[in-house]
Formats: structure tokens, sequence, C-alpha cells
């Protein structure tokens, strides 16, 4: 294997970090690009490039899942079968894609075209059921339109890339939704979004994506130019008045956040974008990214500003390729128009932006883990105290924040932290990206004041337009999969950080995950069970030992093999991971096991009683198979 | 400086300390499982919450640093039930072989679910399978089904040895400890990761189902395996010969000493043991010929006392060595330099300089050169290595020269002496412990055998010496007697005696003390009491 014609591409990876192994996550994907998946001579290569051990370069090839230690087909299906893709059909198309293509998940055809795997969230639940297929995502799959998919698929010659042919087959990216265009007399796919505004939404209408010049045009790049001329404390000043809080999913107000930075150090100060969006049922930064990207980079640059940070990076998950692309093409617009690189716009200011992608892992999306991961490791959350303001990548000051957050950080600066403010409840200003999934007429991601309730969000007909046809509504998570299941009775709630955490629950990432009456909850928790088992780091014991021990519970219940004292168990348990651990990881992990069995306890009594599901000849939420990612495991 | 109070106790300490560090010095131990003082903080086995009044959480000691008015506290209801929530999580997936495993006994599983756990189990569910009884190299095996996953080894290949061989592959409760495949681990401190190891997961090869460690008797020493001195514990049992073939050391574990060798030792020094027990001199023999201590005692003084006072200097030939005692050294010096005055004693032998690295391992092998120097039976200074900067910060030094007697002729070394000796300068020679063959060859030991009056080898083990001496006295080894040994930094060490000398060997002392006993009673005037005169010169000693 020859990898010297990969040498100088390495150097410029590597000479892009302040740490050479922060290149590691850079450089695997490179050999897979190069190979189609990662030989060991790979990761000795990749070793030897950043002065690390084979041992630690494997460590991180078997943490994430993206990456492969051997050959898989040229057309890797990716079928989602978290929670939200459950609801909507996943157990389906994962069966009719088995069925079709005689091999299981984690299996390759033995003709090497096709590797098929069961994946956690894709973060494309507006589109569910969805698959990725090799870098594409697509969805929702019809049991017609997976056909068509196949079809492209088996029939297309190995050197012959069906995705180009995508137009003709159809197929759109997220296409949640069909609605006749105006005017073409062709179907043309879009997804339910906003695009109103006033805050983040503004630029969505087109599925192509704002640039530059429209960007410029809806007044872009004023509120940067304006942050560059005030000082990085007025600009702080401005942010803390807008009560804007962190969109990510923790709400910490994100002026006070940019203040922990300390004046001081002499030590280069970094802004890190997270872009690792994956908590299950949230799919808004992929749309900033894909349609609007310069609002982001706008507001890195105002953000690095406020900081003192001459080195931005942003962290995208590695799934979302589209969204990194099309983020790339805006920072080179950025940069032909001066606004990234050195004395931007001649204020004096210097503003670097690396693009890094991870490789499978839930967990990056924790602050800490994500920067564990860019600089090189397995995504462990890091030990606090030091905090990262103080001392994160690389031990130097370090804020990260969340693309939506970032994203409302312009026209903050523009129209006024006032005006921001009055968007929301007194405590947090603006709007947000909710994403509706599940159970609801118009799965899509819709922008709305904080404080909208629940209830709008799924009812409205500006938004989601209430629960499908003849159905009732039974539960939502409001907050991503994390967050604490609420009844339907529950639903008369607004939707801001304080208002949920009184009503017990969180806004998390504001990823609302709708179950109707055919839903069974034991199932719903056993998905949400199996999602915490097989994306835990595994550093902490109680997280490492819990996830599992409460999937291999719920695992039993659902098989008909309950026992009486199974909930005391799952309860006892959850508790025991609560507030135990580095990270929230297992305090997430332990919420949905305590609240579905709190609001829903009948139901599993029943199910233990019986060892049998009730809703299981009606609902769609059936578990799905268990396999393993194919070939990341290291032996 | 913050004061602190744990467990209602006030406590003043240096800023930066973290609150199990606090508690450890008032004697409180809180549990741990990934802390390690000699390693990084890794924070992820959870077993140290403590309880910290206005922190809402429990908080881990090992990472907590201590705080002005801070209130901690160790025990309670909170913590203890915190700390038996960690351990039932540890040990779910944990197999629960403690009878067939090696590390029963000194298990921080047991121990600490002993102290803190004593619940009833409840986990009902199949545990995960994870590889059994794989050799990671030639000295350790991994279970990884009893790996806790705290990262100690790992950490100790990255920070210590810094070869990075060990990782945690995969992740979640599919994590596992292991090697890159193919790969195997094999560095010259590999067997640290054993001792790290709060758990059986790694088990010494060397040691593997030898013995219960119930059984084991301990006893603190000092290796003798290179002129570093590193601190160890001799692992023993004397009552229990059906196990490993009646050898009394099981094993050699590394004793704390910030200064020599912190919590280490090498792989050499560790397996280097099997001496004390294997090829030892067990009888005192005369031309090949069993005899007692008291004919050979007799005789030898005889021989000595026949040599004219005036021929001594010229014809008696004494090698050392640097494998002894400071004390066993100024006795020689004292009998054979002082009271016969001979000259021509020299323990500085022509011997390749051994392997060396700028951790512990030096490549003078003799645990003691600095003790034949202060003796003034090795020159002025150590030959090798040269002093290296201290790597555990001040040393006690004060190594003092300058004690060396005048009649020291300070070009005769042991090449010299055995040059004499093949001259047919010197008759009589008297060797301790050194292999005459491996430094001189077959041909020339041989040559001396049939041309010296009298060919005395006075050592431990068998080796090339022994096949030619004319008389063999076998002598205990460093784990038979107590003393000391002063390292390479000059830093003098005592240690004990573990147990008593192998069948009819004993001390060099006792055999030294004995013949000059019976030397006086023939006759030499200048034969003075071994308790006068120039006394070894110890500076500080951990033993």
């Amino acid at each position: 294997m020859d990898f010297k014609q990969l040498e100088s591409e390495a150097d410029k990876i590597i000479g892009r970090y302040e740490e050479k192994r922060a290149a590691m996550l850079p450089l695997l994907w490179l050999v897979q690009e190069k190979f189609g998946y990662i030989p060991p001579e790979g990761e000795q290569w990749v070793g030897e490039r950043i002065g690390v051990s084979i041992a630690h370069v494997r460590e991180v090839v078997s943490f994430y899942t993206l990456y492969h230690t051997k050959p898989i087909g040229k057309h890797h299906i990716q079928v989602c079968t978290t929670l939200p893709c459950l609801l909507k059909g996943a157990k389906r198309v994962l069966a009719q894609l088995e069925e079709r293509l005689g091999i299981g998940a984690g299996q390759t055809t033995p003709d090497g075209k096709v590797t098929l795997s069961t994946v956690e969230c894709l973060c494309a639940c507006e589109a569910a059921p969805a698959t990725q297929i090799n870098e594409r995502y697509v969805g929702p799959l019809t049991p017609e339109t997976l056909n068509q998919v196949l079809d492209h698929v088996l029939k297309t010659p190995e050197t012959h890339d069906w995705l180009v042919d995508s137009a003709r087959a159809e197929l759109v990216e997220a296409r949640a939704n069909v609605r006749p265009s105006t005017g073409s007399g062709r179907t043309e796919f879009q997804p339910y979004v906003s695009t109103e505004g006033p805050v983040l939404s503004k630029r969505f209408r087109s599925a192509e994506g704002a640039w530059f010049d429209a960007y410029a045009a809806d007044g872009g790049y004023q509120a940067a130019k304006q942050a560059l001329t005030s000082t990085p404390a007025q600009v702080i000043e401005t942010v803390l008045k807008s009560n804007l809080r962190g969109l990510g999913g923790a709400g910490f107000p994100t002026g006070k956040k940019w203040g922990f930075i300390p004046k001081d150090n002499p030590k280069p100060k970094f802004l890190v974008v997270n872009a690792d969006e994956g908590e299950p049922g949230t799919f808004k930064d992929r749309y900033i990214l894909e349609r609007d990207p310069h609002a982001l980079i706008e507001g890195m640059i105002i953000a690095a500003y406020a900081i003192g940070s001459h080195k931005a990076y942003i962290y995208i998950r590695g799934e979302y390729v589209r969204p990194a692309q099309r983020f790339a093409k805006a920072m080179e617009e950025a940069r032909g128009k001066g606004w990234i690189g050195k004395n931007i716009q001649g204020s004096g200011f210097d503003l670097e932006i690396v693009i890094h992608r991870g490789a499978g892992a839930y967990i990056c999306g924790e602050e800490t883990a994500l920067l564990t991961s860019l600089e090189g490791g397995k995504g462990f959350p890091k030990l606090k105290p030091p905090f990262p303001a103080i001392s994160g990548l690389f031990k130097c000051p370090t804020i990260v924040n969340n693309v939506e957050t970032l994203a409302c950080v312009p026209p903050i600066i523009r129209n006024g932290p006032e005006w921001f403010a009055k968007l929301g409840t007194a405590k947090q200003g603006g709007t947000r990206l909710f994403s509706l999934c599940g159970h609801v007429v118009r799965p899509g991601l819709y922008e709305a004041p904080v404080a909208v309730t629940l209830k709008d969000l799924i009812f409205d007909s500006r938004y989601a337009g209430g629960v499908r046809a003849g159905k009732k509504l039974k539960a939502v998570i409001p907050g991503g999969i994390s967050a604490k299941i609420l009844t339907a009775e529950e639903i008369n709630v607004a939707m801001d950080f304080d208002s949920l955490m009184a009503a017990g629950t969180m806004a998390g990432s504001a990823g609302v995950i709708v179950m109707d009456e055919t839903t069974c909850i034991v199932q719903a928790l056993w998905s949400a069970s199996h999602f915490f088992k097989d994306e835990s780091c595994g550093q902490c014991s109680p997280c490492r030992e819990g996830t599992g021990w409460v999937f291999k519970i719920m695992d039993r219940i659902l098989k008909g093999q309950g026992r009486p004292h199974d909930l005391d168990a799952l309860l006892s348990v959850a508790g025991n991971m609560e507030g135990k651990t580095i990270c929230v990881f297992a305090d997430a992990a332990a919420w949905p096991v305590q609240s579905y069995i709190q609001k829903f306890r009948s139901e599993f009594e029943h199910h233990i009683a019986t060892g049998r599901c009730e809703l299981a000849v009606r609902g769609e939420l059936v578990e799905p198979r268990t396999d393993r990612h194919p070939s990341t495991n290291s032996g | 400086m913050p004061t602190l109070t744990i467990d209602g106790k006030q406590i003043t300490v240096d800023p930066g300390t973290t609150v199990i560090q606090a508690a450890e010095s008032m004697g409180i131990f809180v549990p741990r499982y990934c802390y390690h003082p000699g390693l990084s903080i890794a924070g992820n086995c959870r077993i140290c919450l403590v309880e910290i009044e206005k922190a809402p959480k429990l908080q881990i000691a090992c990472n907590t640093p201590v705080a002005d008015g801070m209130v901690v506290r160790t025990n309670g209801q909170k913590v203890e039930q915190g700390r038996q929530s960690v351990l039932e999580f540890l040990l779910i997936n944990h197999p629960l072989d403690c009878p067939v495993c090696d590390q029963s006994g000194e298990c921080d599983l047991q121990n600490f679910y002993m102290q803190y756990g004593l619940y009833d189990p409840r986990f009902k569910e199949q545990k995960v399978k994870k590889t059994k009884a794989v050799p990671l190299g030639p000295t350790v095996m991994l279970d990884a089904e009893r790996c806790i996953l705290c990262s100690r080894c790992v950490r100790f290949t990255d920070e210590i040895t810094k070869t990075g061989e060990l990782g945690i592959f995969n992740r979640g409760d599919q994590s596992e400890i292991g090697l890159y495949p193919g790969k195997e681990l094999n560095n010259k401190y590999s067997g640290n990761v054993v001792d790290v190891c709060p758990v059986g997961a790694l088990t010494d090869r060397d040691f593997r189902f030898k013995a219960r460690v119930w059984y084991l008797s301990s006893s603190p020493s000092v290796c003798n395996g290179c002129s570093q001195g590193c601190n160890i514990d001799i692992h023993y049992v004397t009552d229990r010969p059906h196990l490993a073939g009646g050898a009394r050391v099981m094993r050699v574990k590394p004793r704390y000493n910030a200064e020599v060798n912190q919590w280490w030792i090498c792989d050499e020094g560790r397996y280097g043991y099997h001496f004390i027990d294997q090829g030892r001199l067990r009888k005192v023999t005369h031309r090949g010929v069993e005899t007692t201590w008291e004919k050979a005692l007799m005789e030898l003084a005889g021989a000595l006392g026949r040599v004219k006072e005036e021929n001594r200097q010229g014809q008696i030939g004494v090698i050392p060595s640097a494998q002894l005692t400071t004390e066993e050294l100024f006795l020689i010096r004292k009998l054979f330099v002082d009271s016969l005055g001979i000259s021509q004693c020299d323990a500085r032998v022509p011997e390749k300089p051994g392997t060396s690295d700028d951790f512990l391992i030096k490549a003078d092998k003799n645990p003691n050169t600095a003790g034949a120097v202060s003796a003034g039976l090795a020159g002025s200074s150590f030959d090798t290595p040269a002093v290296r900067p201290e790597p555990f910060g001040k040393l006690r030094a004060g190594f003092v020269e300058g004690r060396r007697p005048a009649t020291q002729d300070e070009r005769c070394t042991a090449a010299q002496i055995i040059d004499r000796c093949l001259a047919g300068q010197i008759n009589v020679l008297w060797v301790f412990g050194h292999d005459l063959v491996k430094l001189f060859g077959e041909q020339t030991v041989k040559k001396l055998s049939q041309e010296l009056e009298l060919f005395v080898f006075q050592g431990s083990n068998e080796n090339g010496s022994s096949r030619y001496a004319h008389w063999v006295l076998p002598s205990a080894v460093y784990a038979e007697k107590d003393g000391a040994f002063t390292n390479c930094h000059g830093l003098a060490q005592k240690f004990t005696k573990a147990f008593e000398p192998l069948k009819d060997s004993r001390a060099d002392s006792q055999i030294l003390t004995e013949l000059f006993e019976r030397l006086a009673a023939v006759g030499p005037e200048q034969a003075v009491h071994p308790s006068t005169g120039p006394a070894p010169d110890l500076i500080g000693g951990s033993g």
C-alpha cells in the first residue's frame, strides 16, 4: 500500500492544528477515503505521522462507528433505528432491505456491492424512516421509494455513483413531505421548514442554500462589521442583554459563558463550534449548515472577536457530509470576500476557521468530549475542573458554542439585544428552531418564540399540524431523547428552558418526538436504552455498566421474560447512575427510564405480567435487530 | 494555604492538593481504583465519591482540589450509598471467579466489597463475554472480563514507559483493554502493570498459580540487580515446601521510595530473584569433596597463616564483590587489607557495562559499587556509570570519598590480580561471588586451578569459579542477611534478612569473622577483631 501519495495532503492537514495528534481523525478519514477502509498499514502510517502509538490509533478507530477496519460494500446502507425512525417504520425498512438484499444487518452482499447496517440516530428525523447510503441521506422511505433506491443501487455499475442520478430518481434528501411545486408541473419534494424568521429561518427557503450575495443582500455581515468596530466587552454585554442561551441543550447564558474567558491568560483562545448534532429527534443545525451557513460564519466572527480568539474550529458530525461541504463552500466565499483570514475587513482582527469532521459518536456532542475528540482522542468527556473556558482545547481557554446559538448572534447585534430579548421570556430571549418528528402530520423544522407551547407546536397549523389522522396523542419527548417524557395531558407547557424544567423535563435541543396512541412505551424505552447503551463512551463505570444493565432488563421484558422486580431494579439502577459520572450522559440515560416508568407504569406491568404487548399488533414500533456495525470492532 | 475540614477534623494543606491527598495525609483512606499517585488523574472509576458541603452532587476526591473552608465527608449515608452503587456497577460484569484468580486475597474488588459493598446481588442478566487468559507478553497475562477499565495500566505504558502498548478498544460496555493485534507488551518495566492493576485483570505470569497470596510473608529489601538500589519487598514462603518446587521466594514487588524508585521496578529486577533458590551452593567442598565448615575454616586459616608476613602483600590476591553488603566489604577490608596487610584486594572486574536507560536501569549491575569504593576496595570513584541527574528530586547527597587506606594500590584491579596469578607472583587467590570463567575465560581459570597453591571461592551460587576453585564456601544471598547497599547516587540503604541462609550456606560476615578468629588463634599478630577499625559510612537509608 502506497501512502507516499497521501503525504503532502497529510502535511497540510497536520499543519492546520496546534498539536499533531489533533490530525488523528482527519488522517484516518484520508486513509479511509483512499482505500475504502483503514488497513493496519494505515493505522501504522497515521500513528507515525502524528507520533501516537498504533494501539492508540486503534483505540480511536474502534471507538467511532464510521471507521472500518475491513473493506465494506461499495454501497453502504445505514438504516437508522433510533426512536424517531422506529416510530415511522424503520423496522419495515430494515426487513425490506434484508429481504431484497438477502443479507442481515452487519453483513455485505456476496458480490461485495452492498453492506447493510443499523445505526443510531442520523438526525434526519423529519425524513423518517431514513437511511444514509454512502454519504447521502435518503428518506422518508416508503416501500416504493425504497425499491426505487435499491433499483438504482443494484443496477448501477460499480464505477458509477448512482447518487448523481438522484434527481432522475426523484430522491431528495430529507424529503419530509410532498408538495406540488408551482408552475413546473413536476413533483418536487420539500420538507416542512419555517422560512419566515424572525431570527434563524429567514433564508431557509431554498434547499440549495443561501450563498454570500443573498446573505449580504439580506443585511448579512453588517453585524460583524458593527461588532468589529466596538470592543469585545461591548459585544459580550450586548449578547448578555439579549438573554441568548445555549441552544445545544444546556441553556447556559451565552454572554456569561463568553465572559469566563480569562483576560490575562497569554495562551491563544479558541472558539469551537459544536456541529456534532446527534440528539435523537433533532435536526436544526443541519439546516443552518446547509441553508444559511453564512449566518453561522458571521456568528463565529463575532464570537471569536468577543472572546479574543483568532482560531475557530467547527466540529461537524461525520455523517453530515453535505452540510460540511456546504459550510466549506461558504467559508471559501467568506474568505474570498475578506471575512476569514488576516485583518478582516481592515479591522486588524484575524480569524482562521478549520472544519473538523467527527466519525460517529453521539458523546462528542458533549462539549468536553468534543474537545478530546478534536485533540485526536476517543470522545471521552474531560474531568472538570478545569473548565474549558480556563483550560479547554490544547489546554487553552476555549468556548464551545452550538451552531444555532452562534447563528442567533448576528441578528442580535444587528437588531439590538432588546429586540431579541423581547421575542422570548424574561430569562430566555429569542426564538428557537424546533425539530418536530414522530407521529405528527407535518414533521419538520419550525422556528417559534422560545415560549411557544408544546401543544401549539404539535397541533397548530403553523407548525406540525396535529397528530396523524385519526390517532390520539399519547406522549411527547420535548427536548431530544434525553428529556423526560410528557403525557398527552402535560403538553400545555411553554418550551423555554425554565418552563420545561419546572415541568420536570427539559428543553434540551428542542427535538420534539411525538408518539400517538399506537406507540408501545415499553418499546420506546427499549429503543432509548438501546441508544444509550450503544453511545456510552465507556469511561465512567456507572454509565458504562448501567446503560448495558438497563438495556438488558428492557430487552428481557420486551422478549416476554420480565420479572416482577424488574421495574424496581430499573428505577434503582437509573437512580444510581445519576449524578455520579464525569458528564451528564448517564443522567440523560437515566431520565427516560425514570419518567417512562413513572408515567406509564401500568403498561410496563402489563408487559411483565403477560409477556406480550397489546399494541405491537397495531403499532409500528417493533424492536430492530441488534447487530453491531460492520467491521469496526477490533479484536 | 487552604484549611479544610474532612470528617470533622481540620487540616491545612498546600494549594493544589486534592481532597484524596489531603484525606490521606490525615490517615483517612478514601477507596480508589483508577487513582494512582504515580499516574495522571483519570477520574473514571467513581469509587472515591465524597460529599462536599454546598456541592449538589457527590464529588470524586481524586480530582477535586481543596479550597479554603471546604467541608468534606468521606462517610455518611450519601457517600456510602454512592460507593456501594459504584461497586455494584463494577461487579455486574465481573466474573466473580475469585477461587481461580491469582489476585484473590489482595484484590480491591474483594476488599472494598467487604468494606463498602455487602449488598445482595441483583444482576440477573448475561454478563458481557470478553477474552480470558491472554498472554500480553512474556510477563503479563490478561483476563479482560475481570478488568474494571480503570486505565491505570494504559496510563503506565503512556506516562511512565512511554511505550504506549496498551489501549482500551471499542466503547460502552464493550470496552476492552488490550494490545494492538499482533503486538506484545514487552518493555523493560512491563511487570509494573500487574502491580498497578487493582483487580485480577493483569496477573504476573511468573507468579501465576504458584501460591495463594495469603501464604506469603513479606520482607522489605533492596534490589541487588543494579546500582539503582530499588526498594523492594520480597514475598516468600518457608513453610510450604510443596509450592513452586520448594522455592522460598515467590515474587518480588516494588516498595515505594520517593527518592529511588517511587512505585516501580524494572522487570530485570523483578524477575531476577530465581537465583535465591536455584543453582545455590549448599555444601562446603574441598576439591569437589564435601566437608564441614569447621574443617574448612581451620585449614584455610592455617594456609593463610603459613604465608610469611613479608610475602602476604605480594602472594595473596583477593577479589571482593560489589554484590556484598557495605558491612561485609568493610570487614574484608579490615581483615584482608588492614589486618593481613594484603594490598592486592580489589572488587573491580572487567565486566561489560549492562543495559541502562534514563529511568531506573543502571549499567552497573552491582548494587553496591559505591559501598566497595567507600570500603576502599574499588578505586576512588564509580567506573560506571556516570552519576546521572536524579529523576526524583533531591537526593541525600554526601557520599564521602577519601576514606581509602593509603595502602591501596589503585591500579591493582581484578584483572591485574589474575595476571599476577598467571605470572606466578600470586599463589593464594580468594574470590567472592564472581564468575571468573565468564570474566577471564575457561582456560585461564583452569590454569589458575592448576597453578595456584590455594584457590578459594566464597559465593552463593554455582558458577565457573565454583567449578574450578579448590575450596568452595557457600555464602548467603542478600535476602538471607542484614546489611546495606549504597546506590549509584550515594544513598546507603539498609535491608534486613528475609529468611535463613539455605542449607549450609552462611552469611559472608560470619564466614570471615570465624575465619579470622581462627587465624588469630594460629598466630598473625596483626589480626584484629572485626568490630574495631574503620566503620562503614552509612548515609541515611530507608530499610
